[in-house]
């Protein structure tokens, strides 16, 4: 069943929706309410022939209230932040920064975040970083580290221990 | 004599895997009399968790460009997403003192201030803006005689209303400073695709298919390389070819390089010296009888 489907029975949530939009207003002055659905925003949407997003559709669901609909399907996190659709949008909206707060509801909901996701935030609070650093290989197939290739020691986190204590301390906090 | 000092923030992928782009950044920065300063306990910028939560990204940035203010510099990001990060991070707490005092308690922590006094800077405005044409036009010993298709990745020329370096849907530094190195950069449909790097996070198959697809028609239209400044943008296109190139069931054999990697060449600096070794795609064509 595909979003349009769940939408003739879906229940508005006023609440979550005047949350999203007030975020959206602070952080980026932007008015869902304008959207007239042009579709602009989806005929360059880098991640709409391959897998099906419709931006312009996703503010139609914000705009009715729609927000269970979203958070529970995974067409949520096929955007490829190209923000191709905020920068053409005549009426200044920007459904790439929809798309950021939807997913961080869903996160926030308990929702299974997909892929790598995980693997990186948890990265980020062990190390700093979003990967471990790397001995990477030549065209000819030998392995060179950093030191190998003559560049210095990476820079991350000198207290692990207070960095990890900011971070959890954020992943609870809205804006 | 130095035309300016600053703080080297190089990001996660840079400086974990994508050595070529550090190496070659390293070496030409100086002949261009830029001086990089670095510095201790930078952590990841934030961008690539703000699918999970924003204000981990907004705090992170903060975090990094208070680290930087205490040296009394500005921030140079050669990574577009780290630098759309912070540039966002300075365009929400620069503006609304309320998220600003929230984001100084949690950096209290670390004894660290955002006070919003240092600029940040990426690859396009210190080699166009600062350094400008002539003073790389200059150092041109070797001009380079090569038909370039030109990648500048999503995040460096949008979203404009943040502020970018370079127009969003006609961008032309990249082309321009190509030119001054005696390299042809002629326009090509495809050139603002999205490489698809992103979606590695959770649909990476999907992300090689963007990746080849683009490489593809790059290929066919008989450019000699592909010319990038994004570290994520460069992993897909290079140290992904082969991989992408299996995904799209086409052979492809397209050198990929950074723009400050062909700025060392055109500079005369030894390619090995530049981190050619380490680009997977076949740059062997660039660089022998060098």
């Amino acid at each position: 069943m595909g979003i349009l489907d769940l939408t003739s029975m879906g229940e508005p949530q006023v609440d979550v929706k005047r949350e999203i939009i007030g975020q959206l207003e602070r952080l980026q002055d932007e008015i869902p309410e304008y959207c007239y659905q042009c579709a602009k925003c989806t005929s360059g949407c880098e991640a709409h022939r391959l897998l099906e997003l419709e931006p312009h559709r996703i503010i139609a669901l914000l705009k009715r209230g729609l927000i269970d609909e979203m958070v529970n399907s995974d067409i949520i996190w096929t955007c490829m932040s190209c923000f191709k659709c905020w920068e053409r949008c005549p009426q200044k909206i920007a459904p790439v920064e929809i798309l950021f707060l939807l997913k961080n509801y869903a996160v926030a909901l308990g929702k299974q975040i997909p892929g790598n996701y995980t693997a990186a935030l948890q990265s980020v609070l062990s190390k700093g970083l979003i990967q471990d650093v790397k001995t990477i290989s030549t065209r000819t197939g030998e392995t060179k580290s950093r030191r190998d290739v003559g560049l210095p020691e990476i820079t991350k986190p000198v207290d692990p221990v207070k960095f990890q204590a900011l971070i959890s301390k954020m992943a609870v906090e809205k804006i | 004599m130095t035309k300016k000092t600053l703080v080297f923030y190089p990001g996660c992928i840079m400086q974990t895997e994508q050595y070529s782009y550090e190496i070659s950044l390293r070496e030409i920065l100086p002949v261009l009399d830029i001086k990089l300063v670095d510095v201790e306990g930078f952590s990841c910028c934030g961008e690539p968790l703000k699918s999970v939560n924003r204000m981990i990204t907004l705090v992170l940035s903060a975090r990094n460009i208070a680290l930087a203010e205490s040296r009394n510099l500005d921030i140079f990001t050669p990574c577009p997403i780290c630098n759309l990060a912070f540039r966002e991070c300075k365009n929400i707490l620069d503006n609304d003192d309320k998220i600003k005092e929230k984001v100084n308690g949690f950096l209290a922590e670390e004894g660290l201030t955002y006070n919003g006094i240092s600029k940040v800077i990426d690859l396009l405005e210190l080699l166009y803006d600062i350094v400008g044409l002539d003073y790389i036009k200059k150092h041109v010993k070797k001009p380079l005689d090569l038909k370039a298709a030109v990648h500048y990745g999503c995040h460096a020329i949008r979203p404009s209303e943040i502020g970018r370096s370079d127009d969003s849907e006609e961008p032309r530094k990249i082309e321009d400073i190509l030119e001054v190195l005696g390299v042809e950069a002629p326009w090509y449909p495809e050139k603002l695709d999205c490489c698809g790097g992103l979606l590695n996070m959770n649909l990476p198959e999907t992300a090689l298919t963007k990746t080849g697809e683009k490489l593809r028609s790059i290929q066919e239209q008989g450019f000699d390389l592909l010319v990038d400044i994004c570290p994520w943008c460069h992993r897909q296109f290079d140290s992904k070819q082969k991989k992408s190139g299996e995904t799209v069931a086409y052979s492809l054999n397209l050198p990929v390089v950074y723009l400050t990697q062909l700025m060392g060449l055109a500079f005369d600096i030894p390619w090995g010296k530049l981190g050619f070794n380490l680009n997977l795609s076949p740059v062997n064509t660039l660089v022998e009888g060098r």
